[in-house]
């Protein structure tokens, strides 16, 4: 990777023409594309994105064309030389194991999205077990490496990264967004088609930094902190709680697609202002 | 906040045609010829619509063809709708035309009648050729003359102005007319075509485009252009022609909600 700048799942990420956008013009370290999985999905109805005063609210639902059809638009993104991880979701670990399986030729890493709050049932983030089981066995089949992406919406998601971990995870994403909801008080309903859905932007980031933080207390896999990252200066907080890179995607909202570029560039002013040679020199510095 | 989430109340309906309606909103919003609302109607769905009334009270124009647009067309006087506008961006009228050509078929007139307004009333001479399958479709054709448009009219069938395409009525005009710009929205192989007439000769041109929307914002990536990568509901909808010209999807596929292609019929 040419930077620590990641382009979060699910923004600008559904072909890849898109993702292409991001990586060159954006200048992202790397990509992660939109959740695929085994069959074709519409996801939810509209409204399935919307800004709210606290941040933006999604529930897209995975929509997504089914991995077979998107290995054209990873081919086209490995021809044109960016560093693509491909997102995976499943309703079972054989589907999760599918979906890897069949895309990891064209993919510089997969991520597990073990954590979509706006999917119907438990998640497996939220188990355990299940985000064990799911990391263990695409871990078995795969040669390059694996993120598992984990959820914020559980009471203690230092035992989720430590199953991940023991199940030999590559790196960990934290986090997902969080659950959440807003209610129009004319029309009064709830404004996502899915009711509830997925809240990111700033209002997320004190809730993953302290995910980072108390993960990476425990667990000795590699961070990506991902929530909230807006400024250089809050992927460096990220970085002082553990974090080695930071997912980015809210922001492209309000800070353009080159936001990538920007946020880089305060990393360097902040390293430069406290004395620092490298971005490894804070990681996990505040702990 | 790019475009907060407002409801209002419908405040007026103009039945069009028997197919098209315009709905007044009970809201204002400042925007620029070619910007749309996404429209929410609660429990049914949330769907891009281009602004067709920009001054005063927003109106916006729909054709029943789909469950949303019907369900929006049993709408009563006083229903609510919730709007997140003006979005995307609009057409764009140079200082420098002094005499353009909109061109429209079918809801694709929607905001060009507003375009025309806003041209003539900066001084500059438009002619429009308005396109409908058959007379009693015709949209805003009161609208383009009560500004002093110079109008003609194609109708597929043969019941109003040309029988053919608008495009059959742009190939005429060109041979013997021509234009500084020209502004064009219909459907996409009309615009095709269109856009290959004002090509040969060399009129600068600007499409508007429609493709399904999720977050009309510009963060979620599902419209998407292959080939140039512009969101059309960010960098447009309405494109340049050598804007256009990048874009290897424009009048070859669409993506669905799945982000499946889907091929445009050829005519």
């Amino acid at each position: 990777m040419r930077n620590p700048t990641i382009l979060a799942s699910g923004v600008l990420s559904a072909s890849g023409a898109a993702l292409k956008r991001v990586y060159f013009e954006g200048g992202a370290g790397a990509v992660v594309t939109k959740s695929l999985s085994v069959e074709a999905r519409e996801g939810h109805k509209n409204p399935t994105v919307i800004e709210i005063e606290e941040g933006l609210l999604n529930a897209v639902g995975l929509a997504n064309p089914g991995y077979k059809n998107f290995i054209k638009e990873l081919k086209y993104l490995k021809e044109s030389g960016v560093v693509v991880v491909a997102s995976v979701f499943g309703k079972s670990i054989s589907e999760y194991v599918e979906v890897a399986c069949g895309v990891a030729k064209y993919a510089d890493a997969v991520e597990l999205n073990l954590s979509c709050p706006n999917v119907e049932g438990k998640l497996f983030a939220q188990s355990e077990n299940l985000s064990y089981e799911a990391v263990r066995a695409v871990k078995s089949k795969l040669k390059i490496p694996v993120f598992a992406k984990l959820t914020p919406n559980v009471t203690d998601i230092v035992s989720v990264a430590k199953a991940c971990e023991e199940a030999k995870v590559d790196a960990l994403v934290v986090t997902n967004t969080v659950k959440a909801m807003k209610i129009d008080i004319y029309a009064k309903k709830p404004v996502l088609a899915n009711k509830t859905g997925g809240l990111s932007g700033r209002c997320l980031k004190p809730i993953a930094v302290r995910c980072v933080y108390e993960i990476a207390k425990e667990v000795d896999i590699d961070i990506i902190g991902c929530g909230g990252v807006f400024t250089g200066e809050d992927a460096v907080e990220y970085f002082l709680a553990g974090a080695k890179a930071v997912q980015i995607g809210t922001a492209v909202l309000y800070r353009g697609i080159d936001v990538f570029k920007k946020v880089c560039s305060e990393i360097e002013d902040y390293l430069r202002k406290e004395g620092f040679e490298s971005i490894e020199e804070i990681i996990g510095l505040a702990i | 906040m790019i475009a907060k989430l407002h409801v209002t109340k419908i405040r007026e309906i103009i039945k069009e045609t028997r197919r098209i309606k315009t709905f007044i909103l009970d809201m204002k919003i400042k925007a620029q010829p070619g910007q749309f609302a996404m429209v929410w109607l609660p429990d049914v769905d949330e769907k891009p619509m281009a602004l067709s009334y920009i001054d005063g009270y927003a109106g916006i124009t729909v054709l029943k063809l789909g469950d949303f647009t019907k369900k929006l067309h049993e709408a009563k006087v006083g229903d609510i709708v919730g709007i997140r506008a003006p979005l995307g961006r609009g057409f764009k009228l140079r200082d420098e035309d002094k005499k353009i050509l909109i061109v429209g078929g079918g809801i694709g007139v929607a905001p060009l009648a507003p375009l025309a307004e806003k041209a003539v009333e900066e001084g500059k001479e438009v002619t429009a050729i308005i396109g409908a399958v058959t007379k009693s479709e015709l949209l805003f054709v009161n609208r383009f003359e009560k500004v002093g448009a110079k109008v003609y009219i194609t109708t597929d069938d043969g019941t109003a102005g040309i029988k053919g395409f608008t495009t059959d009525a742009m190939r005429m005009l060109l041979e013997k007319e021509t234009f500084d710009a020209c502004y064009i929205c219909g459907p996409e192989i009309m615009m095709v075509k269109a856009l290959e007439l004002a090509r040969a000769k060399k009129i600068p041109s600007q499409v508007s485009l429609h493709r399904y929307f999720k977050c009309g914002i510009g963060i979620c990536g599902a419209c998407v252009l292959d080939g140039c990568g512009y969101r059309v509901c960010k960098e447009g909808p309405t494109f340049w022609d050598f804007e256009i010209e990048k874009c290897s999807e424009f009048g070859s596929y669409w993506r669905n909600a799945a982000g499946v292609k889907v091929y445009f019929k050829k005519k």
